[in-house]
């Protein structure tokens, strides 16, 4: 064996140091390395080659379809199931993120019991006696079960299995369970169901405050349909309506922000119904006349005062609503306060006037069907709070932070007897339990969802457990034949896994399906589930719909007060992302601050009251105060202030607890009319003397005449207006005598093009963007996390610029300022791969150059680390690695184990001291260029697929070959709309970006 | 040929015995006795060799030599992925259930099957995490230097002549100006990304 440090032991020490092959020790020559055979060969596995599962997303009541890249036993990486009906091969942020819920470092490891002082880990056998036990010591009457929305076998065997042992029937807890749209569907439709809403074939969209694009229902669909239906596409587009105090990032994609007085988008629902109904608009159904006493008393004149919408714009909403294919939506939290559900009914009824009820509003398929309401919750706390409950169970739900402070939860729960909990994470609800027996995640159960009626969708295990827990159907079953006698009865099966199988042989039945059960369920796996359509329904409008006589609004706060909206936040929701780093590290995408809490405030407000942006203010409400932040928001009524919901966690990991500011305490316990919790307040606030620096990697909110984001006008492009070029300010001609030198520096460089592999017919690897269909959702920000081994930074090197995302989504504000209309827009920047790149030629180590497929390669072990590269690049889209992320041990430690068990084992785990950035995913280029090879055929246009393209909800990115004019990226980039951001500096992007097209009568 | 699917159809029927007695006794005959012969190795002072001491004294020589396996055997993933693949210990046992029975480097194996303990094989050709070396397209490749060989041969022009080694080495620097020479001489690419990412 030779020994003695050469060149290469010495960079192969340098730069293995920390991966996530070996862990080393120290500096030294003598590693040896392991090569661990298998005893058994694994089934599917080839080593090298990756594996893929099917199964379904279990973060959210959406159901999205998965599947999950498995390499060597691990899940490395989720992407969407392109044959899934709900997300057509997309994910959301938060479904990127679901590696991290299986590889938490936080979860709890095995079945614990609460001592007198603390937490011992005990055995499965132990814990379920314990169960046993308890269960037969006390009452039925006095054993309840809550747990999270549940749409498919697990949830209804959980109904039997209480039934089975005579306890009291599940409480389920969602804080944002839609009630007040299914109230208002029974009200004036008689329906007890939440349709499916057509964005797709919607040319008028019109949102009462709906966040469809974030959180709402389905936004991964929604991202899809909207984007269909409205992006601009040959010569036409849609139109979208924001109605709502706030402009969530929904909003930002509106062509149209409509700030009324909170709480009163009822009035403005009603009185376009009223536009649409006196002016025969549309034709109206005969049995309007049901309410037409109603309709009648809310004439746009009549109302404008009090939503502070002037009659003039209602009629014009009005006409362009009835004029075209057209949808209404009330949703968000504009739905979640105590008056929410009228604007639900408004909403409704405007709908159904302008025809859209079967066409665009469909009640086909019931969705989000299960959860329970608030109220059901309520009950439960008040029997605990009484001393009536015994024994509960918790399941998937952490309703101890979740809910106001002021319901009383907290306070109740510990008067229960017993408490077992199954959570997964030591969250704030199992933290004060007697007992808990963790789950496994959804990526290492069998389970099935049904997110939508007819839609069957399975989950299979991708990979064995990563601790000693137990799927909780496993648990039940195991307690019911412990308990025997008529529990006994609950299920045949000896697992969940049989007993799932025999609801899908029934399943089978019902669809009669007649192939052989093995078939059918190999088959149902492979595809991810089975979808059957679900029949269409006649709506018309229910008797009971004439009791909608009185319109109650928001009692929205004057004076010194402010209304207080309180928003799920698009990655950490209602906070069960919060120790997800990908997801706190995650800007938001309207005010583009991680890690922490904020209070969303309109800078004219701010400068009265002198509040800069960082400034600590105390915003009390009668039910609580809290600490947070200001941000400087133009897209807030100067009336209200908003704050996202989520943060502020006492107990659920080292990434959640003490992040940020838990809003739920400033939150009123009570139960609106509809059954749900209200997400309206009213607050005072109090600037302190306090001020933080934001944790954020946004620069400056305006362009500054930089035409970094580009828009249009809609009749621009058709010719209706006159073409106003956006000229960047930099973008002034060159001067002769330096035209002269950069046409020679470029024959030279032209030159270099002939030699070696430059020289051979090779591809030029190009993205075209269309920001007409970017959204802003930021999928793809995780996606690159994902992929490409970035490591988080966290709080305190985000403020000091050292963030390492690869690609971030720029928001940028225009007008909003002196009356004028408020429009943002977004761009993703990510490295260029600029032909004239400034980053290469300033390298002194040849660690970034030009590839002859046109990226802008960077050599991890060439990189010394000058950073000359990061100086000279006018995108900043490079990224130093400070510190030794991946290093256990090391500050700033990004990947404490098993979060590294998620490392994609294609690329390099980059150390200190090396500059990093995207390059295209080329590991994702060179994998696709091998099979192509191997299988001796040419790729296909479309083949090959970035990270943040493959997540993109709404299809905006487009990656492909420059160099093949039929590519769709060339057709693409050759668009009318197409430009390139900083062009004046020559760098020749091969990203273009395609304008923003904005349907709005003038700019 | 002939002598080589007889053994391997006789080894995946697992009634080997016979055949390979038969073949032990065909090999070794005018071989250097410490490279190859059936019916060592025993007392072998394996320090002594080039390469790393492995836990077992497996004999790459004697396997590929005398039995004439073929290294995707062992090594199944090299024409499909980027990992040759190792062999799980029960692709040992296919053979090793009969074959080498006495053999106290064969015993070592058997007795680690029996405590399904797997064997920690050290690592004899290291890469860096930041090279990629994807053994499909070498294997599959026929241009330059490995025009007209067969796959065996293709691994030894960078594993070199494993049927001589008792004891697995490293034949080639890996370092990456001998990766370029050939990459020169067969006119692959020599784009710095096509192996470091």
């Amino acid at each position: 064996m030779s020994d003695g440090m050469n060149r290469r032991r010495f960079l192969k020490v340098l730069g293995v140091a920390g991966g996530g092959t070996a862990a080393l020790s120290g500096c030294s020559t003598d590693r040896v390395e392991k090569l661990v055979p298998y005893l058994v060969p694994p089934q599917d596995q080839v080593p090298g080659v990756a594996t893929w599962y099917a199964s379904t997303c279990g973060e959210c009541e959406a159901g999205c379809g998965l599947h999950v890249r498995v390499r060597e036993g691990r899940a490395v990486k989720v992407e969407g199931n392109p044959d899934h009906p709900v997300n057509r091969g997309k994910l959301c942020s938060r479904g990127q993120a679901s590696l991290q819920g299986l590889y938490n470092p936080d979860r709890v490891r095995g079945p614990m019991a609460r001592t007198a002082d603390g937490w011992e880990a005990i055995s499965w056998d132990d814990a379920i006696a314990r169960v046993v036990s308890e269960l037969g010591s006390v009452d039925p009457s006095r054993v309840w079960f809550l747990s999270g929305s549940e749409t498919g076998s697990f949830g209804r065997m959980i109904d039997a299995w209480l039934a089975a042992a005579g306890a009291n029937p599940r409480v389920v807890y969602e804080p944002f369970a839609y009630e007040a749209l299914r109230h208002a569907n029974r009200t004036i439709f008689g329906i007890d169901a939440i349709p499916h809403f057509d964005f797709a074939n919607a040319h008028v969209v019109v949102s009462f405050g709906t966040d469809f694009l974030e959180t709402w229902l389905s936004p991964v669909q929604h991202a899809r349909d909207f984007a269909d239906g409205h992006a601009f596409h040959e010569g036409r587009m849609g139109k979208f309506i924001h109605v709502e105090p706030r402009m969530s990032m929904t909003g930002m994609n509106a062509d149209e922000w409509v700030a009324p007085i909170p709480g009163t988008e009822a009035l403005i629902a009603l009185a376009m119904t009223n536009a649409i109904v006196d002016g025969q608009l549309a034709t109206v159904p005969s049995d309007i006349s049901r309410v037409r006493g109603l309709i009648d008393a809310h004439t746009p004149d009549a109302v404008a005062d009090r939503c502070g919408v002037d009659a003039e714009t209602i009629r014009r909403l009005a006409r362009e609503f009835a004029a075209e294919a057209s949808l209404a939506v009330a949703g968000g939290v504009a739905a979640q306060h105590s008056q929410a559900h009228i604007t639900a009914q408004a909403v409704n009824l405007l709908n159904y006037v302008a025809g859209n009820i079967g066409r665009t509003v469909r009640f086909d398929a019931d969705q989000a069907r299960g959860a329970s309401r608030y109220q059901e919750v309520a009950r439960l706390a008040s029997a605990m709070g009484s001393g009536q409950v015994g024994v509960l169970f918790t399941h998937a739900a952490n309703p101890v932070f979740a809910s106001p402070a002021a319901s009383g939860f907290t306070d109740a729960y510990q008067q229960v007897g017993f408490k077992v909990s199954f959570a997964r994470f030591m969250d704030e609800t199992a933290a004060l339990s007697d007992l808990i027996l963790p789950d496994h995640d959804p990526l290492e159960q069998w389970n099935d969802v049904e997110p939508r009626t007819g839609h069957h969708a399975l989950q299979q295990p991708v990979m064995r457990p990563v601790f000693d827990t137990r799927q909780t159907g496993d648990v039940l079953i195991r307690v019911a034949q412990q308990m025997g006698g008529g529990m006994a009865s609950v299920t045949q099966a000896a697992t969940f896994k049989d007993h799932l199988q025999g609801e899908w042989r029934t399943l089978q039945q019902r669809l009669g399906d007649r192939r052989d059960f093995t078939a059918f369920w190999n088959a149902s796996l492979q595809a991810g589930g089975v979808w059957a359509d679900a029949p269409a329904q006649q709506v018309r409008l229910a008797t009971g719909a004439s009791s909608f006589t009185d319109v109650p609004v928001w009692n929205a706060a004057t004076g010194e007060n402010f209304t207080l909206i309180a928003f799920p936040s698009l990655a950490i929701h209602d906070g069960r992302g919060a120790n997800r780093p990908w997801l706190q590290e995650l800007p938001d995408p309207v005010s583009k601050i991680t890690w922490g809490t904020w209070v969303e405030m309109h800078p004219e407000t701010a400068a009265e009251h002198e509040i800069h942006d960082g400034d600590i203010l105390e915003v009390t409400t009668p039910n609580g105060t809290v600490s947070a932040p200001a941000f400087l928001y133009p897209g807030v009524r100067p009336d209200t202030i908003a704050m996202p919901l989520g943060q502020g966690h006492t107990s659920f990991g080292r990434y959640a607890e003490g992040t940020g500011a838990n809003v739920y305490s400033l939150l009123s316990g009570e139960i609106a009319g509809f059954g749900g919790l209200s997400f309206y307040a009213t607050a005072t606030v109090v600037k302190t003397r306090g001020h933080q620096m934001l944790a954020t990697n946004a620069g400056r909110s305006r362009q500054m005449g930089r035409g970094i984001a580009q828009a249009v006008l809609l009749g621009e492009l058709t010719g209706e207006v006159e073409h106003e070029e956006e000229h960047a300010d930099h973008a002034a001609p060159v001067p002769e005598h330096i035209e002269e030198v950069l046409d020679a520096w470029q024959e030279s460089q032209y030159e270099e093009m002939e030699q070696g592999d430059y020289a051979a017919d090779n591809p030029r690897w190009a993205m075209a963007i269309d920001l007409s269909r970017c959204t802003g959702c930021s999928a793809c920000v995780t996606a690159c996390h994902s992929e490409n081994n970035i490591p988080i930074v966290g709080p305190e090197l985000m403020r000091r610029g050292r963030e390492m995302s690869w690609i971030r989504i720029e928001r940028y504000f225009e007008g909003g300022e002196h009356g004028e209309p408020l429009e943002t827009r977004v761009l993703p920047m990510t490295c260029q791969q600029c032909t004239n790149a400034p980053c290469e030629p300033v390298c002194p180590v040849y660690a970034a150059y030009h590839t002859p497929d046109g990226l802008n390669g960077q050599i991890y072990n060439r990189c010394v680390g000058t950073r000359y590269c990061g100086n000279n690049c006018p995108y900043k889209v490079r990224y130093f690695n400070w510190f030794d992320f991946a290093k256990e041990g090391e500050p700033f430690h990004a990947f404490p184990e098993p979060l590294n068990w998620q490392l994609n084992p294609d690329i390099t785990v980059r150390t200190k001291g090396v500059m990093e950035k995207c390059t295209f995913c080329v590991q994702r280029i060179r994998a696709k260029q091998d099979q192509a090879v191997l299988a001796d055929r040419e790729l296909e246009d479309g083949e090959i697929m970035t990270a943040c393209q493959q997540t993109c909800p709404s299809h905006a990115i487009v990656f492909g070959d420059l160099n093949d004019p039929t590519s769709r990226v060339s057709q693409l980039s050759q668009e009318e709309r197409g430009y390139h951001v900083l062009e004046g500096l020559n760098t020749r992007p091969a990203i273009t970006y395609l304008k923003k097209v904005r349907n709005v009568a003038e700019a | 040929m002939k002598k080589r699917a007889g053994l391997f159809s006789a080894v995946l029927l697992g009634v080997a015995a016979s055949v390979v007695v038969a073949a032990f006794a065909s090999a070794g005959s005018a071989q250097n006795p410490q490279t190859s012969s059936a019916t060592v190795p025993v007392d072998v002072d394996t320090a002594s060799l080039r390469g790393p001491v492995q836990p077992i004294f497996y004999r790459h020589d004697v396997h590929v030599v005398d039995f004439e396996m073929d290294c995707r055997y062992c090594h199944f993933a090299a024409e499909v992925s980027a990992n040759p693949g190792l062999p799980t210990m029960s692709t040992c046992m296919g053979c090793h259930l009969i074959a080498g029975a006495g053999n106290p480097e064969v015993e070592k194996l058997k007795t680690a099957v029996a405590e399904r303990r797997p064997i920690e094989w050290v690592e004899v050709h290291q890469l860096g995490s930041f090279v990629r070396f994807p053994h499909h397209r070498h294997v599959n490749s026929d241009k330059g230097r490995f025009e007209g060989l067969d796959a065996a041969e293709k691994c030894m022009e960078c594993h070199g002549p494993v049927d001589e080694m008792p004891q697995v080495y490293q034949f080639a620097t890996l370092k990456m100006g001998w990766c370029l020479d050939c990459h020169i001489e067969s006119e692959a690419s020599r784009d710095c990304t096509v192996c470091h990412y």
